[in-house]
């Protein structure tokens, strides 16, 4: 296929935290708002004059100072980024919306109120407690939540945060995931006009970056995408649906389609699903409600405790791989993650023995190091569904 | 001086050569010179005294009794459980296991010690009957539906407002307490789980509760089930193999965390309040208020008694140490929860010794301590007796151990809608989780409570797959040197003792002890040694 006009262009605003993107929506006077997990509304960061940064630590080569602070048996994700907040690269931050989604997240965040490594006068840092089920009560707990640490802060710093303001930050929201929607639907097709590679690339600069600055680009992209012309054979062996906790790095799909699977759908944190998908106003419901509502169940972390969301969470990983024919799922979890490693276990037996879907289980590191054992993992992996099409799906 | 006194006196005199705290004194042996190498068997029993032999032989008598009374009161299912679950076998070392509790003790300190024990050993054996003889597993038995089978960390107290049922703690028998008498029972089924593909990384004890359920050596009873979000991560993903292994209709009582925010009120009670309305649902009981002010009173007199206790152990003069008070506090609090009223029997017995010891200025240990610790962070399981190792061999006397400081709010016990409130703030502070989770200011506090208690040290537990408290790791490291603390790291892995061993456990100390102190051992036999064998 021929090259992406702004693909090199997307994969430069991945190599730092601070791009030029983030620079000049701060010298346009935005406020940068830095996040980790999805559980922290997008959607509120990007309120008229504001932007969201998920924050992510590129080109991480090692975590030497953050591994003095937390040891070398937490996270590498929060690790790397401690390491990159001590190495300055988030002073563009005005502030950071913790919670404790997960121990070692909320260890790695209050270490940016401890150490104090952004330099940045306007900085603050506030914490809630996100729920872990899915119904009403937990609902009222994550709305209490969220309006106590994100919204009443950013309100108390002349953040217009009225009715208006939260859906002009839907309406923008809904804009970019129809566009990375559009985009991410072509991998539906028998032979797709995109890699996976280049809409990971493509997912994770929506999420980096402005978005008033980043759509224009994104829009033509979909339309170069559109008349794009497809390899004349499917060059992939296998279809496969990347599934899991913490992916950032790219690098990690391509990884996977050198080995001769195309990734078609991504239900991991930073991956589209969930995050691009369209937040619906219900009638009689607020603005601030509809964002609380949608973030809680479209959720699929896999802290969730609950039958229903548990249930939710693999049924989810069901429809896309059938919606996106994929004819496998590799499901990944971070090192030392406690909630993926458990979830990673009972969904392998949950695909492989109830649900008839080969799932092929792998535990990685941030930094995309020791490829060759994965790639070894990833290639026996593809070999057997190969093996298994060739015979009928048996 | 009456005449009995004069006659044990001499007795004593001439018997001296055989307390091991006397040979270690007098540099012929010491405490590990009674036993077996490598095991945790001993050639012969600890000489006390005359006194203190004897009460401490009575002791032993008593808790024999209990466990008799065990099989004689469930002949058939102790068999069965025998012969189906692993575990039961371990409980076979609980005698072994109480006398290397409380190696080293006398006078105030060994009789509080006994008490506290064997309301425990009276308290589990009792449940244990009842449990085995109620298993589905087994057979079953007239009250199996009874049961209410719930996460061990999520306090009890509110359930009890449910006359008809039978409130059970799942994962107590099979996993918690007895890894406390035997080592070497949880690494068999943290190896199921692992077989089944779980990481070695995740926390050793919620790894080996996965392996329970797994290995399908979990008694079965009751209609539904409750799970918990506490006290941390792999807890709360361990509770999604339980259930579904468990196959029961259940219901997690997701607690807030972050139990310090104004938010966090509330959000608890009404969970307490959705549980209940679940519970009535399942089992088409209804809740009495009047039946659970009767256990909150319980629970009320415990806890200020608790509160007594702690301003004795502020002092020199307190006959409850170490290891007799954490796991007594720990068993008493997390698994009894204010439903048994032996407990409240014992605090009062217990805080009548430790007034009496006070009021005559009593030092135990012989007066032996020489520093004062205060233990923070989740403890290993499979060494219970640390506490005891490090008063004996460095004269560290652990005055309070973090999970001693769960929920001691008093529960209102007149207003349902008060004492639900109260419920839920009480029920945030439980086992593990009210100071290692919830924000970093709750694991901080340990500096308040050290100075508090009149420590000059911390011991903090670093059970090598805690993330929420190796996220810290440098901070209060460097706290502890800024406040002047001596400080020390015992690196653990909670309930896997083939990862982390005893003997790794004391090296710790003992390096910071003699290299960065410069102090020598009470009993040089005990600094190091092979119970690797041991239970």
């Amino acid at each position: 296929m021929k090259d992406l006009k702004h693909l090199i262009y997307f994969e430069n605003l991945l190599q730092d935290a601070q791009n030029e993107l983030v620079t000049q929506a701060i010298n346009e006077g935005k406020h940068a708002l830095g996040y980790n997990c999805y559980y922290v509304p997008e959607t509120l960061l990007n309120l008229p004059g504001c932007f969201s940064s998920r924050l992510r630590a590129p080109r991480c080569l090692s975590s030497d100072i953050a591994n003095y602070y937390m040891t070398t048996r937490t996270c590498p994700y929060v690790r790397s980024i401690l390491e990159r907040a001590i190495e300055g690269g988030y002073s563009y931050l005005e502030a950071l919306f913790g919670c404790e989604c997960c121990a070692a997240m909320e260890r790695m965040e209050i270490h940016f109120d401890l150490l104090h490594p952004v330099k940045n006068d306007k900085f603050f840092l506030t914490f809630f407690d996100p729920p872990m089920k899915g119904d009403k009560t937990n609902l009222d707990y994550y709305k209490v939540g969220l309006k106590n640490a994100v919204v009443d802060p950013l309100a108390q710093r002349g953040i217009d945060v009225s009715e208006e303001a939260m859906r002009a930050a839907i309406a923008d929201h809904n804009e970019i995931s129809r566009i990375i929607t559009e985009i991410g639907n072509f991998r539906k097709l028998p032979n797709p006009p995109i890699t996976g590679y280049e809409f990971h690339v493509i997912q994770l600069v929506s999420q980096v970056c402005p978005h008033y600055l980043i759509k224009p680009y994104l829009e033509e992209t979909l339309e170069e995408i559109k008349t794009r012309e497809p390899e004349e054979k499917f060059p992939f062996r296998a279809r496969v649906m990347l599934a899991g906790s913490e992916i950032d790095d790219p690098e990690f799909t391509k990884l996977i389609e050198s080995c001769g699977a195309m990734v078609v759908a991504d239900r991991y944190c930073f991956g589209s699903f969930p995050s691009r998908e369209q937040i619906e106003i219900l009638d009689g419901e607020t603005a601030f409600d509809a964002i609380c509502r949608h973030y809680l169940h479209t959720n699929q972390c896999a802290r969730f405790m609950d039958g229903m969301k548990i249930d939710q969470r693999h049924n989810e990983v069901k429809r896309l791989a059938t919606e996106f024919k994929a004819d496998g799922v590799i499901y990944e979890n971070m090192k030392f993650c406690e909630f993926w490693s458990y979830e990673k276990v009972l969904a392998n037996h949950i695909f492989t023995n109830e649900m008839n879907i080969p799932c092929c289980t792998i535990e990685k590191e941030y930094t995309l190091g020791a490829v060759g054992q994965l790639r070894t993992r990833f290639q026996a992996f593809i070999e057997a569904l190969e093996i298994k099409n060739i015979q009928g799906g048996k | 001086m009456k005449v009995t006194d004069k006659l044990i006196a001499s007795i004593d005199k001439k018997l001296e050569r055989f307390d091991p705290i006397w040979r270690a004194e007098h540099g012929q042996g010491g405490q590990r010179s009674r036993y077996y190498d490598k095991t945790g068997v001993a050639k012969y029993r600890e000489w006390r005294g005359t006194k203190d032999t004897l009460y401490d032989y009575s002791q032993w008598l008593k808790n024999l009794y209990s466990m008799g009374k065990m099989i004689v009161n469930a002949p058939i299912p102790c068999l069965k459980g025998f012969w189906e679950y692993r575990w039961m076998g371990s409980y076979l070392g609980t005698f072994m296991f109480i006398d290397r509790l409380y190696e080293g003790f006398r006078g105030y300190e060994l009789r509080v010690a006994h008490m506290n024990t064997h309301a425990i050993v009276k308290s589990l054996t009792e449940r244990i009957a009842l449990i085995l003889s109620n298993d589905k597993r087994l057979g079953g038995g007239p009250r199996s539906d009874d049961f209410l089978p719930f996460d061990e960390v999520l306090p009890a107290l509110f359930l009890k407002g449910f006359k008809e049922l039978i409130p059970f703690p799942h994962q107590t028998l099979p996993e918690f307490i007895i890894c406390d008498v035997d080592q070497h029972i949880e690494p068999y089924y943290i190896d199921v789980a692992e077989s089944f593909g779980l990481p070695a990384d995740v926390c050793s004890r919620c790894a080996a509760e996965t392996g329970v359920a797994i290995d399908d050596a979990f008694p079965i009873v009751g209609k539904a089930f409750l799970s918990t979000n506490m006290p941390c991560n792999a807890s709360e993903s361990t509770s999604m193999f339980q259930r579904r292994r468990i196959a029961l209709p259940d219901f997690p009582v997701t607690l807030a965390m972050r139990h310090n925010e104004p938010e966090a009120k509330p959000y608890s009670t009404q969970m307490l309040k959705d549980a209940i309305a679940f519970i009535e649902k399942e089992y088409n009981v209804k809740y009495d208020w009047d039946e659970l002010f009767k256990y909150a009173k319980l629970m009320n007199e415990q806890n200020t008694i608790e509160l007594e206790k702690w301003d004795f152990l502020k002092t020199e003069h307190s006959a409850l140490c170490g290891i007799a008070e954490t796991l007594y506090r720990l068993y008493s609090w997390a698994s009894v929860n204010g439903s048994d009223p032996y407990f409240n029997k014992v605090d009062r017995k217990v805080i009548k010794l430790m007034r009496k010891a006070y009021e005559e200025k009593y030092k135990p240990f012989g007066g032996r301590t020489r520093h004062r610790a205060f233990l923070w962070g989740p403890s290993a399981v499979y060494y219970t007796d640390f506490p005891t190792w490090v008063q004996n061999c460095w004269g560290i006397n652990i005055v309070l151990n973090m999970d001693s400081t769960m929920g001691y709010n008093m529960i209102n016990t007149e207003d349902p809608e008060q004492a639900i409130k109260d419920l839920a703030a009480f029920s945030e502070k439980a086992t593990m989780r009210h100071h290692a989770v919830g924000g970093w200011d709750n694991y901080n506090a340990v500096w308040d409570w050290a100075k508090n208690f009149n420590c000059d040290m911390v011991l903090m537990n670093d059970n090598i797959a805690c993330k929420g408290t190796l996220g810290l790791h440098a901070v209060m490291e460097e706290q502890a040197r800024e406040l002047g603390f001596h400080f020390i790291f015992v690196e653990h892995d909670l309930e896997d003792s083939r990862t982390v061993s005893r003997q790794d456990m004391r090296k710790c100390v003992n390096n910071y002890m003699s290299v960065v102190l410069g102090e020598e051992p009470l009993d040089p036999t005990i600094v190091e040694f092979d119970d690797s064998d041991a239970y």
